[in-house]
């Protein structure tokens, strides 16, 4: 048993030792390979075609990152929701349908205190 | 399927309702005490659920009988699982009532933090039942996030905000292990049900990985219990923390940590003793004597209590892991720990419930400060000596019971590991009793230091929610003390479940 266990994790390793030669040998080749024509321009950030504007460090607002906190909240719901759809039939055959139904809408509930304490907190007001 | 059993569920049901009613009842009134009141309403309803399920048998509508076994064997409704979510419940009813009168002397949060006192108090009343990893690793991340949060609730102060992020960073790293562990652990026997794991050990028992999979565990709950030499971060969290919060993280997080060492140790792997119960020796042993030989040089109150937990950690630990060492009867000196817990709960809640009126009544938990203390509260410096000299284990109080389970279940193991760590337990309680007193010294036969204001600190009140926790707690402790046997039915209560086991 512990003899697989291993063996498996031998398996992981010629993983680990193609996908090596397989980067380096791309990498290694087109560095020999290609033509090498530096210049100051090249350094410049891209954005699409048009000339860059300032610097690579721009402060983010705050918000952002309370707006990305509260969109967990229907992420994670909808992560959970998936699963729970495939599976509603097999409940629903099993004589559980209403339970698990409930259970789905106490978990949104739940969730959804969240997104209640957000609003009430004024996070959700932009000034 | 099985039908649920709601009833068996009850107490957490009601628990997890009360943590969304805390939340919303602070988001639509503007007195923030009614937070606190259902808070406290919603741990008294959940007690009395648990109540029910503990004199079921003598209930008319009550139909179920012993132990409740739920989701496939992972959730346990049994006498340890009632005593200890009894003891959560408690906690966190009296850390509310201290938390009352504390959080009006400043500008902090309140809603949010009886929301999340609840919250780990749900945790750790889950981590009672539940006995497989997944449900417990869930329920000990809701204690411990809670805990990260709370720690740094004075948020201007520089301290706190250091205790939140080393509390954070060590529970992080405690989990890591004790993932790692479960994983190896789970890898080798293909199911993380105790049971289940209990019975297929036999056949991993002599591979390396599994007992390296043991050993990580115990290292994760190490941490959590702070149990040297995992223990540095306690003072630090424990004195930069609020100290209602330190006196949940002392008794509530503590406690649920060793819940989940004992789950773990005696329901999922007691075919391998002779690897962790020398472990647990020696950690017992270190424990002891390090908390109790640096506790001397403490002159910060909060931090001597928090050196006094880990020695007293230290004491809960020496019986089964001197029983497991030996291969010994495990059930025996599973109630005594049991028994040490629940005695060690109420009164480190009490002394944190005085430590807490002392202290902001001078202004400092300097033990240099609180000199005096008799001279103008005589009542605060009575109760003060009752729950030190508990801690200290001084007849007629709780504390010589616990100390006396532990010992007759240690000597009783009747090997040289019992007796060899009887006797490093017997020395660290005489060392104990030299840092216990010493704030007793100073609080009754030392002069008030010039600059304090007599007349003002006599003038001073106890908020009625705290004098109502000391006296609940110092109530408990006289009545412990005078009347072991009721501990000492709690303990035994707690391990009849090991009985039909077979332990």
């Amino acid at each position: 048993m512990l003899n697989q266990y291993y063996g498996d994790y031998l398996t992981v390793a010629l993983f680990i030792a193609v996908g090596a030669i397989l980067v380096g040998g791309a990498v290694g080749a087109s560095k020999l390979l290609a033509p090498k024509n530096p210049g100051g321009f090249k350094d410049v950030a891209y954005e699409s075609g048009i000339e860059p504007v300032g610097g690579g460090w721009n402060q983010s607002h705050i918000r952002y990152y309370i707006f990305a906190l509260m969109f967990l909240i229907f992420d994670v719901e909808a992560v959970f929701i998936f699963p729970w759809a495939i599976t509603l039939d097999a409940f629903q055959a099993a004589g559980r349908g209403v339970f698990i139904l409930v259970e789905m809408f106490l978990f949104i509930l739940i969730l959804l205190s969240g997104l209640l304490y957000a609003i009430r907190k004024g996070v959700l007001k932009w000034e | 399927m099985d039908a649920i059993d709601y009833h068996a569920l009850l107490p957490e049901i009601i628990l997890a309702v009360t943590v969304l009613a805390t939340l919303l009842v602070d988001l639509f009134t503007s007195r923030k005490s009614f937070a606190a009141i259902t808070a406290m309403i919603g741990m008294f309803a959940s007690f009395v659920a648990i109540l029910t399920l503990a004199f079921c048998d003598n209930l008319t509508f009550c139909t179920s009988t012993g132990d409740r076994v739920l989701f496939g064997g992972s959730f346990v409704v049994d006498g340890y699982a009632i005593v200890l979510q009894g003891l959560f419940i408690f906690a966190g009813f009296i850390v509310v009532l201290m938390s009352v009168g504390y959080l009006e002397t400043d500008r902090y949060y309140e809603g949010e933090f009886y929301f999340l006192i609840v919250s780990a108090v749900l945790g750790a009343a889950v981590m009672a039942s539940s006995r497989d990893f997944i449900s417990m690793i869930v329920a000990l991340e809701i204690v411990s996030g809670s805990g990260f949060l709370l720690a740094g609730w004075r948020k201007g102060d520089a301290r706190s905000n250091e205790a939140s992020l080393k509390f954070f960073i060590i529970g992080v790293l405690a989990l890591a292990l004790l993932l790692f562990g479960v994983s190896l652990i789970y890898g080798l026997t293909g199911t993380q049900v105790f049971s289940e794991i209990a019975a297929a050990s036999s056949s991993v028992e002599d591979i390396a990985l599994f007992n390296l999979g043991a050993i990580f565990v115990l290292l994760g709950f190490g941490f959590k219990v702070s149990a040297v030499p995992f223990h540095f971060w306690t003072p630090d969290v424990y004195e930069g923390s609020p100290p209602p919060v330190t006196a949940w993280l002392s008794v509530g997080s503590k406690g649920a940590g060793f819940v989940g060492l004992l789950s773990v140790c005696y329901l999922a792997l007691p075919s391998v003793t002779e690897i962790w119960g020398p472990v647990l020796w020696l950690v017992a042993a270190l424990s002891m004597t390090i908390g109790n030989i640096v506790a001397i040089k403490q002159t910060n109150v909060i931090r001597l209590l928090g050196y006094s937990s880990i020695a007293q950690a230290g004491f809960m630990l020496a019986p089964f892991g001197a029983a497991a060492a030996t291969g010994a009867d495990l059930s025996q000196t599973f109630s005594a720990t049991v028994t040490y817990l629940v005695i060690y709960a109420v009164m480190n809640l009490g002394a944190f419930a005085v430590v807490i009126i002392v202290g902001t009544r001078v202004g400092s938990y300097e033990l240099e400060r609180w000199s005096g203390l008799n001279t103008w509260a005589p009542g605060l410096a009575l109760s003060l000596a009752a729950f030190f000299m508990s801690l200290a284990g001084i007849p007629p109080l709780a504390g010589w019971f616990a100390k006396f389970v532990m010992f007759s279940a240690t000597i009783g193991v009747g090997s040289w590991w019992g007796y060899s760590i009887a006797i490093v337990a017997a020395l660290n309680a005489v060392i104990a009793l030299v840092y216990y007193l010493k704030v007793l010294k100073s609080a009754f036969f030392d002069t008030v230091p010039a600059d304090l204001d007599v007349a003002t600190l006599e003038a001073g009140t106890v908020p009625g929610p705290t004098s109502f926790a000391i006296g609940l707690t110092a109530a408990a402790v006289l009545v412990l003390g005078i009347f072991p046997g009721l501990a000492a039915n709690l303990g035994d209560f707690s391990s009849d479940f090991l009985a039909t086991l077979g332990l």
